[in-house]
């Protein structure tokens, strides 16, 4: 397991931050997979789309964990950061969105529009085309878990 | 063109003779607007193309949404309002994410194509991934091993360096590296997904462990700059229709001061007695089939040239013959047995060969074979290897 915790104001104070988090810690947890190459660039990419969505939909002050662990093929990653009830709201929109039946629909309806991308769109991206299982829950009054689970390998190819 | 004002590093350029517009580096803005140099130019570009227009995004190893957004619009706006342009969508398959997320313009526009490049880079892929040839393959390694053992040590490699084996094939090589030079880190990359399936299996029931096999293109690699001590490229070269491409990614990610290894033959100096003038025909032949594939079997001698050319200094090179008198004369006629079925069989039907051109082409390695048998005869097999330093 690994973790790290930074300041959310000090994270949020450069865009660049989400690219540099995601390719350093993806790879720190590619060693011993089936592609340690191909692992890292798909993790890299899930980690950023989680990392993007909070620097842009995130409480006003406090901490930001970002904790990664493994357990066989499947690959945990939880987010905790300062969340009031409408930022949860937004959270828990897109994860509706995804336990619907057309999430695929919305998932491109939201990558083709014009403008700003949503802030469900990197949610959506990572249920629908990532396969992942996304959880949300409240920590406390006010910070938020944003939970992902994926499997980026699959051990039968 | 480099992107300016922002943090991500990617590139654009474009190529009027071939209507291709690539993408490359990392593309992860905070907003479309840090887009607008690349996409202006992408207008600019299909501005002047009527038909097919490419757009290349082999390279382009990390992309976030907001990028995605922005180019993929742009496309999906030209091919609507333009009745007389197809756009293809050229991906890879080394960039995991790239090929499914393209994917979904196909979805949004019978106009829009996306595919993955790879296989037509590497003519003789196909030919060699046969699983048939595995075997060949293993007793390839096993009859150079016993040169290259000695030689490797005296280009450089040492025990505790950081080595990478590029074109690792089916493994044996990185196997043997493994356990004769002990090195701290070892990658082994290949294109072919069989190959690595293998490697991996044999890895596992040898109980080797630290190898890390993955899948990837040589000429494209996403290995990161300067990473290794010593880097080994093994008969590949001679595969490759531009192995300048593979020496540069060789050359990048080597570590200043480190070393590139090749080995290459030259397979017209194949020889064999009794039977010379008929063996030397048909491996003068080979060299022609393999020039009819865009391969270049004769490169051996030429790779000092191609060190040197690629930016090398202190290149060393030489030559050993794996002959029928090494003590295993019925393993190199399997190796000759095989190439035979290879270039007289698949290859040379697949060039369209007459039956008698393949008749008396495949009879030059059944003297071969003769020749590295008979109790009094003598084969031959030549490999040239060549090292060079990356500078300081």
């Amino acid at each position: 397991m690994l973790q790290m915790d930074l300041d959310i104001g000090d994270f949020c104070s450069n865009w660049s931050h989400c690219d540099l988090l995601s390719a350093y810690l993806a790879r720190m947890v590619s060693h011993n997979r089936l592609d340690s190459l191909l692992f890292s660039n798909l993790y890299s990419s899930a980690l950023n789309e989680l990392l993007e969505t909070v620097f842009r939909v995130h409480g006003a002050s406090g901490k930001l964990e970002c904790s990664v662990r493994r357990q066989g093929g499947l690959d945990r990653i939880e987010l905790v950061f300062p969340a009031d009830e409408d930022i949860f709201r937004v959270y828990r929109e897109a994860i509706d969105k995804l336990s619907g039946e057309n999430a695929e629909k919305l998932y491109l309806e939201a990558l083709f529009t014009e403008g700003q991308p949503d802030a469900s769109l990197g949610l959506l991206e990572l249920g629908v085309d990532y396969g992942a299982r996304l959880t949300i829950d409240r920590v406390g009054n006010d910070r938020m878990c944003l939970v992902a689970e994926l499997t980026l390998e699959d051990e039968n190819e | 063109m480099i992107a300016e004002n922002t943090t991500q590093a990617f590139q654009w350029t474009y190529n009027e003779n071939d209507q291709e517009f690539a993408l490359q580096g990392s593309l992860r803005p905070q907003k479309p607007e840090e887009l607008s140099n690349c996409i202006s130019a992408l207008e600019q570009s299909v501005a002047k193309v009527s038909g097919k227009f490419y757009v290349n995004v082999r390279r382009l190893v990390r992309m976030n949404n907001v990028a995605f957004q922005a180019i993929a619009c742009k496309i999906l706006d030209l091919v609507r309002a333009r009745a007389d342009l197809d756009v293809q969508v050229t991906t890879s398959s080394v960039v995991g994410w790239a090929t499914r997320k393209f994917a979904v313009l196909e979805t949004m526009s019978d106009k829009i194509t996306v595919s993955e490049y790879d296989s037509e880079f590497y003519p003789g892929q196909s030919f060699v991934e046969d699983s048939e040839f595995i075997h060949v393959l293993r007793t390839q390694t096993k009859l150079t091993w016993r040169h290259e053992k000695e030689l490797l040590h005296k280009h450089g490699l040492r025990p505790g360096m950081q080595v990478a084996d590029i074109c690792c094939g089916i493994g044996d090589f990185a196997v043997l590296l493994q356990k004769e030079f002990s090195p701290d880190r070892l990658v082994a990359l290949d294109h072919s997904r069989s190959s690595l399936d293998y490697a991996r299996q044999v890895a596992a029931d040898f109980g080797i462990r630290g190898i890390d096999y993955v899948f990837g293109d040589a000429a494209d690699m996403l290995l990161e700059d300067d990473q290794f001590d010593f880097v080994t490229c093994r008969h590949s070269l001679q595969v490759f229709d531009r192995p300048e491409l593979i020496l540069k990614e060789l050359f990048r990610i080597c570590k200043p001061g480190g070393r590139v290894y090749v080995t290459n033959e030259k397979n017209s100096h194949c020889l064999g007695e009794p039977r010379g003038e008929s063996i030397q025909w048909t491996y003068n032949e080979v060299a022609r089939l393999w020039h009819h594939f865009d391969m270049d079997i004769e490169i051996g001698p030429k790779s000092r040239r191609l060190l040197l050319e690629g930016g090398f200094e202190d290149v060393s090179i030489g030559s050993f013959m794996v002959t029928s008198a090494d003590g295993d004369p019925q393993g190199f006629a399997d190796i000759i047995a095989s190439w035979k079925n290879l270039f007289a069989g698949k290859m040379a039907k697949e060039r369209g060969d007459d039956p008698a051109f393949i008749e008396r082409f495949a009879k030059g390695f059944d003297d071969h074979i003769f020749a590295a048998l008979h109790p009094k005869g003598y084969a031959g097999w030549p490999i040239w290897v060549a090292s060079g330093r990356k500078p300081q």
